[in-house]
């Protein structure tokens, strides 16, 4: 057996790009990476959008080439260009076959550092985000998860769609994108991370040819790293869609950032209560004894900010209290009486056990390898991450568990059709119907 | 010690090894050796899925996928799930038309335990009325997840529905709400007698294991399970579609959207190669013809010409659905007419050399990058065999798309691209209170 983990070659150019690599032998590919360290939470207020809309508009023309030109050139060697903003980092990504390493790493470099900014572009970027939001009001998932963040955190960093909502898409004109770029993208705070089918050496002599000259804009806005002091009260909110005919719930606090030290072991504690599907409290619950639901799971959404802590689930609307009311007992349970040891012994296994499933593609790799930069994990990161979850103990779990999971500080969203719903929500405590 | 790795594109070999074997009781076994990361995907593909059912009991290949995860005379309800993830693996199932597919990629030193666990459900299933009846609310819940609230589910099935009058396909893999109602725990018992046993079942490995060990450890597990033979081969053909079928559903939306259904070729035709070209050339990327024509200039939220490619195809004749998902305020029926229009200029023209070499590599480096997957190879294998007959054919794949001609494209489009072998199915938005005026949406 080969040694599996992958060696993480780094290297800065002058200009301050940093430059990752990982050498990758089972299939010939490459996928090039580029992040500029701001994202979505760098969006100008009222304007949430701007950070995804500029990534987007980076792929639809360059200074020597037209949107047309520049899709028919990358596909023509079966390549995919995609660009978007997520919370932290912004990001462009450009996949492709091995053999092509000079020209997509040209062409990564000519959209991230010459783009066009074509003003014809902008009207049609303009319609298709607004028929594309329209069109996820349709999608019920897509919706409860939009509406909850912006419950949750209103009008902060967080509160919005990183892809903007309908209300943001009338104010967001062509000369804020290029703000947004001239401001966020410089190598200073950037990096290119490459996996690939080629010797580090190699690539990252193609990476100095295309990038060394670049000198970017700046200075970037200051990291996002304190959530809003006030948020939305405690509480069940119900938003009625008499189209439907089962109910979307959300249920969820404010998280950790992901330097906070309880990470591994709230992860774990996690991972018993929602995120292990069928291992996990709430699906054994909800779904396994309950049936009221084909599947629920818990997530924190580790930031560079505290992200949220959502219960995410659906259930036939009749049955919607039922359920809120069982995921707050299954909270409160691993909450004040904690895990036991062999759930913990279990999840670490997991975790322990996955890990290498987890690298067997160079897109697996690759995301790896960006949460150690953007987060400054460390680059021996890899190599210790299962000593990291190992090591955790019961008292450890029980801790964050005690810590961060606050079942009276639950905001719940229920989207659904309120006339087979709201009376039995009311019975749980005050309710407040919201639009 | 560190292994050099090999880094020179030119050297690679798409070629999957494959090592085949049987059992006494029928049981099919490929293994798939590849040592570079200590994984296994292990898969066990049921020759069975809706096509096999009939009215009356449709969902019920679903349904009893679902019942396989809730514990034999050993294992409690989703027992199995809890002890091969608490070894590190990832273990799901799902239902096609023409097969049932369970997996667990593992950490390759637990790829006994999987077997065990596998031949235990198997042979030991645990059918009681308790579980069928949680699970069938589950599945409810899924179908009104998947069908009923979601954009476009009803109107898929609908599409379908309509398209086949005598094939199977006709219903869809989840089954119909009254049917998943309707039956019981005696459907599913003889059902599982009918399908789940060795003689219906192909186990795939694939990575880290050796080839003669990991048949020795499936005989272990599987070699006494006993089985009555092999299903009878079911033949259902859909005769030709002799004239456009049409169709209108209306319900809540922000959008007016058209699906239209072509009847095509099943996996083992090779036509399936220049019609997966012929879709990527339509709509494959942003520089295909449907997203400059219509997407770009913000007409369309979605414009697609899909097809299941190898190895999704169905063993049957299959759709090649064509979506148009009109942007709020544009003219669904001018949009329509300009997609005849596209596929008129189609016919006439054909294509140019430069979109097909477009679409064959795009086609190569999607290839390329699934097998870097254990998962996907397996797959290629496991549904390969089962719908053509011969695994091996998985290494003729990328040999077949690179052989396509633009006549072949040209041909492709002419035959099956036509107004007589459609069926169109328009989504028509109304509001919440006509909605309900229309009556219950199951």
């Amino acid at each position: 057996m080969a040694n599996y983990i992958p060696e993480i070659h780094q290297a800065t150019l002058p200009n301050g790009l940093n430059l990752l690599g990982v050498e990758y032998d089972r299939v010939p590919w490459l996928s090039l990476t580029f992040i500029a360290k701001r994202g979505a939470e760098a969006d100008p207020p009222g304007k949430g959008g701007v950070a995804d809309w500029t990534a987007e508009f980076l792929t639809l023309g360059t200074q020597k080439r037209t949107q047309l030109q520049l899709a028919a050139d990358i596909e023509a060697r079966g390549a995919a260009l995609s660009a978007r903003a997520g919370w932290d980092a912004t990001v462009v990504s450009l996949e492709g076959l091995a053999e092509d390493l000079p020209e997509l790493m040209a062409t990564m470099a000519e959209v991230v550092q010459t783009p066009g900014f074509p003003e014809g572009e902008f009207p049609l970027l303009k319609e298709r985000r607004r028929a594309e939001l329209a069109h996820l009001q349709d999608d019920p998932r897509e919706f409860a998860n939009r509406r909850f963040t912006r419950l949750f955190f209103g009008d902060a960093p967080y509160g919005h769609p990183a892809s903007g909502d309908l209300e943001s898409l009338e104010t967001i004109g062509l000369e804020d994108l290029l703000d947004f770029y001239r401001r966020e993208f410089t190598p200073r705070e950037s990096t290119l991370v490459m996996v690939g089918m080629a010797p580090f050496a190699r690539m990252a002599a193609e990476a100095e040819k295309a990038w060394a000259a670049w000198s970017g804009g700046g200075p970037v806005s200051p990291p996002y790293t304190q959530a809003p002091e006030r948020l939305r009260a405690p509480g069940t909110y119900l938003l009625d869609r008499p189209d439907l005919t089962q109910s979307e719930i959300r249920i969820g606090h404010l998280g950790l950032p992901r330097s906070h030290p309880d990470y591994h072991p709230l992860r774990l504690v996690n991972y018993i209560l929602g995120e292990g599907g069928f291992s996990s409290r709430l699906m054994t619950r909800i779904r396994s004894d309950l049936g009221c639901t084909y599947g629920i799971r818990s997530s924190f959404n580790f930031r560079r900010a505290a992200g949220p802590f959502v219960i995410s689930t659906f259930t036939p609307a009749a049955q919607s209290a039922l359920v809120v009311k069982e995921i707050k007992a299954v909270v409160r349970e691993v909450r004040e009486a904690g895990v036991t040891a062999q759930e913990l012994a279990e999840a670490q296994s997991y975790y322990v056990g996955h890990f290498p499933l987890g690298l067997e593609t160079p897109r697996g790799i690759g995301s790896r390898v960006v949460s150690m930069d953007l987060y400054n994990l460390g680059w021996d990161y890899l190599q210790r991450y299962r000593e990291r979850i190992s090591e955790v103990t019961l008292d450890a779990a029980r801790e964050a568990a005690m810590r961060h999971l606050q079942p009276d500080s639950l905001v719940t969203l229920v989207v659904g059709p309120a006339a087979q719903c709201s009376k039995d929500l009311e019975a749980l405590g005050t309710l407040e119907i919201i639009s | 010690m560190t292994l050099a790795l090999k880094l020179d594109p030119a050297a690679w070999q798409p070629e999957i090894e494959i090592v085949p074997y049987r059992l006494d009781n029928g049981l099919k076994i490929f293994v798939l050796p590849d040592p570079r990361v200590p994984a296994v995907s292990l898969q066990l593909h049921y020759h069975v899925g809706s096509r096999h059912e009939l009215q009356g009991i449709t969902g019920i290949s679903h349904l009893f996928e679902h019942l396989m995860f809730r514990g034999s005379e050993t294992l409690g309800p989703e027992e199995f799930s809890r002890i091969l993830q608490a070894k590190g693996g990832e273990i799901n199932a799902f239902t096609t038309r023409d097969h049932t597919s369970y997996f667990e990629n593992l950490p390759a030193e637990h790829l006994e335990l999987g077997l065990q666990l596998e031949a235990d459900r198997l042979a030991n299933l645990k059918l009681n009325d308790e579980n069928f009846q949680t699970e069938r609310q589950v599945v409810i819940s899924e179908r009104k997840l998947r069908s009923v609230d979601s954009p476009f589910g009803l109107v898929l099935e609908q599409l379908f529905a309509a398209a086949y009058t005598q094939h199977p396909y006709q219903w869809p893999v989840i089954g119909w709400d009254q049917d998943l109602k309707r039956m019981g725990l005696r459907e599913c018992l003889s059902y599982y007698q009918t399908y789940y046993h060795p003689g219906n079942l192909s186990v795939v490995i694939a990575g880290d294991a050796r080839p003669d060990q990991a048949r020795d450890l499936v005989e272990k597990h599987f070699g006494k399970i006993p089985s009555p033979g092999p299903v009878a081969d079911l033949k259902v053909a859909e005769p030709p579609q002799r004239g456009e079928r049409r169709a209108l559903l209306k319900k809540v939306s922000q959008v007016e959207a058209l699906f239209a259904g072509f009847h095509i070729v099943g996996m083992a035709h090779p036509d399936v190669y220049p019609l997966t070209l012929l879709a990527v050339v339509l709509s494959g990327g942003r520089s295909s013809r449907f997203y400059q024509e219509f997407v770009k200039p913000g007409r369309a939220v979605e414009m697609e010409a899909e097809i299941a490619s190898p190895p999704w195809t169905s063993q049957d004749p299959d759709l090649m659905v064509l979506t148009a998902i009109a942007a709020p305020g544009q003219s669904l029926s001018q949009l329509e007419d300009d997609l005849w229009a596209a596929l008129a200029r189609l016919e006439k023209d054909g294509v140019q050399p430069v979109e097909l070499a477009r679409a064959k590599k795009l086609i190569r480096a999607q290839a390329a990058r699934g097998l870097s997957q254990n998962f996907y190879r397996g797959l290629l294998v496991g549904l390969f065999d089962m719908k053509t007959g011969d695994a091996g054919k998985v290494n003729e794949m990328l040999k077949l798309y690179e052989a396509v001609t633009l006549e072949d494209l040209h041909r492709v489009a002419k035959e099956y691209l036509r107004e007589d072998n459609r069926t169109v199915v328009a989504l028509k938005p109304v509001s919440p209170e006509e909605s309900r005026t229309l009556g219950e949406m199951v």
